[in-house]
């Protein structure tokens, strides 16, 4: 059954990764003008000769149906179109933006996790007490206020006041002479890194809290009570697990609000992954990377959502993968 | 008590932000687009706060943001609510093909990220604040399917509507009249909870410089301040009040939909009195 389940995820992940290549296809064909015009406005209009070898080089004269499939071969075999900017092939672009991404994603994921999910499993434990209503209405606050204003208030105050951090990019200008250091990178991490976590914690927070209400009201829990253990034994062996459950499933919507705050936090740190790419890729209005972009954010998504099904055993070992 | 006063303030606090995008003509010194003085000026009698690097009066100019960026989010909310009820409704109300359709579809479609798409999807539509609230309510509305459908499903099995249903209802007559009524506290509290979200999501587009060029929204006056320069010379005056307004509004949203829901949700009541 679990077998079953897990296949049917895989095939909804699929799925998922085909429709948003469908989309990226249709806006291609849905682009005012065709393509030559947008990349070499000009030429079309000098030369109507081009146009047709044109439409010839890139199978444009091909009926609809042919293209998609062609569509569908080249994404499948890495072949994501080329950057109108950057004028390299879009996966070689976003490759060496990603690692950047991860550098600072990883770390904010990990930290993010751990901190929402201990301070959201005190909170539900602890419901109604003053403490609970206070980290609460403080979690609102970070959740209420965007990414870009955090960015900017940590920069302004730690970096700009305090001096304490470099106000943006990712290495110094030390790294002309001696090359690139990873302390001096880790430095420029850690504000970004910040950022990132404070956006994402209340959203774990919330579930988390929620989670672990749901699982007090439970039977066993006022099983365990009648027993006579202390509480902190309570939530550590019996809550805390059998509320971490329903929090995996909601993890992979947790790292799209991630990307998102990506884009605004490495704008405003100039960090150059692929928040960054974004931004730039929207200024000069570079469509090809976008759509590989956006194609990249999906497979992270489909990523994080297996290492959340592949996970789920570790955290319920009454679950089975074999 | 606490949370019905919490209720009561912050909603107090949306009908004024209402009344002054509704009359920020009167309110406003100067027209938002008109060139009322020497640009980069500090704050001072003429400019509460100060001109911006065209010489437009900040002060009018946020008055005036109220508006696009209120509508963004209430009218992505509005669509991404009024979607999600419906689609909700049927798929849980009818079972069948309907909620195999509705449902696997929601399930595919959780896993495309929603941002990235509106961002390639805005540059593709011309941004028009409608389009950008469409798409947004569009991509945004998924989750909302799952919460009502969940909701609905637990209804439809209620007595009330068996009864209904023994005295020959129709299921229009059904759905209007009885499960429609039963869901709509928690379709506000979706409502309320997607304004905020979508809110923030124009914002963070009009940063981005994908916002609607028509109108004056607060995303536009910080994407202004910051690529202008407000930020690298220390101009506060110009980057805060947008942020702050931002912020603002956006605790307020937060505060309503949190007071509501817990008003909604006997579960995550007090429940201490287990521990006692």
């Amino acid at each position: 059954m679990r077998i079953g389940y897990l296949g049917w995820r895989m095939a909804y992940s699929i799925f998922a990764f085909l429709i948003s290549m469908t989309i990226t296809f249709s806006l291609l064909h849905l682009m005012p003008g065709d393509y030559l015009h947008a990349i070499l406005p000009y030429l079309a209009e000098k030369n109507p000769q081009a146009t047709v070898l044109f439409q010839e080089q890139f199978g444009l004269n091909k009926p609809l149906i042919e293209q998609y499939t062609l569509y569908m071969g080249n994404v499948l075999g890495g072949n994501w179109g080329y950057s109108i900017h950057y004028g390299l092939p879009v996966v070689a672009v976003i490759s060496e933006k990603l690692y950047w991404t991860m550098l600072i994603f990883i770390p904010a994921t990990l930290l993010s996790i751990l901190i929402g999910m201990a301070i959201g499993s005190y909170s539900g434990w602890t419901c109604g007490s003053n403490l609970d209503s206070i980290t609460f209405k403080i979690m609102i606050f970070l959740g209420a206020v965007p990414s870009y204003w955090w960015a900017l208030f940590l920069i302004l105050v730690l970096g700009y006041y305090l001096n304490l951090f470099p106000l943006g990019g990712y290495v110094g200008i030390e790294t002309l002479e001696r090359g690139v250091d990873p302390l001096d990178v880790a430095h420029h991490a850690i504000l970004p890194i910040i950022s990132l976590t404070i956006v994402s914690i209340p959203g774990i927070y919330y579930l988390m809290r929620n989670s672990m209400i749901s699982t007090f009201g439970e039977d066993y829990i006022l099983n365990a009570r009648s027993k006579g253990f202390s509480e902190t034994y309570i939530l550590r062996h019996h809550a805390l697990r059998n509320a971490l459950l329903p929090m995996l499933t909601v993890l992979a919507m947790e790292m799209a609000h991630m990307i998102m705050g990506s884009v605004f936090i490495e704008t405003i740190f100039s960090w150059p992954g692929m928040g960054l790419l974004t931004y730039e890729a929207l200024r000069v209005r570079d469509i090809p990377l976008l759509q590989g972009i956006f194609l990249m954010d999906t497979l992270i998504i489909i990523i994080a959502n297996a290492a959340a099904d592949f996970s789920y055993p570790l955290v319920d070992p009454r679950v089975k993968v074999v | 008590m606490a949370r019905i006063r919490t209720l009561i303030a912050s909603l107090v606090l949306l009908g004024m932000c209402i009344l002054l995008a509704v009359s920020c003509p009167l309110l406003a010194p100067f027209s938002p687009s008109e060139i009322s003085g020497r640009p980069l000026q500090e704050p001072c009698k003429e400019h509460l706060m100060g001109t911006n690097d065209l010489g437009q009066d900040i002060f009018s100019r946020l008055l005036y943001g109220t508006r696009a960026t209120m509508a963004l989010g209430l009218l992505g909310a509005l669509f991404s609510v009024s979607l999600s009820t419906a689609l909700g409704m049927i798929s849980a109300y009818y079972g069948g093909w309907p909620d195999e359709v509705i449902s696997r579809g929601v399930d595919i479609l959780m896993t495309v990220p929603g941002f990235p798409l509106l961002l390639v999807a805005a540059i593709f539509f011309s941004p028009n604040i409608f389009t950008i609230a469409g798409l947004m309510g569009l991509l945004g509305g998924l989750q909302g399917i799952r919460i009502i459908r969940s909701q609905v499903l637990s209804l439809v099995e209620a007595e009330f509507v068996l009864g209904a249903r023994a005295l020959g209802s129709s299921d229009h007559y059904i759905i209007v009249r009885h499960i429609l009524p039963n869901i709509l506290t928690l379709a506000v509290v979706n409502f309320v909870f997607a304004a905020q979200r979508f809110m923030l999501m124009g914002v963070g587009l009009g940063f981005l410089g994908l916002g609607d060029p028509a109108v004056i929204d607060w995303g536009q006056m910080i994407n202004r301040a910051y690529s202008n320069g407000g930020f690298a010379m220390g101009m506060w005056w110009w980057l805060i009040p947008p942020g702050l307004a931002v912020v603002l509004l956006s605790m307020i949203l937060a505060m309503i939909g949190y007071s509501l829901e817990d008003e909604l949700n006997p579960r995550l009541r007090k429940q201490k009195i287990l521990s006692i």
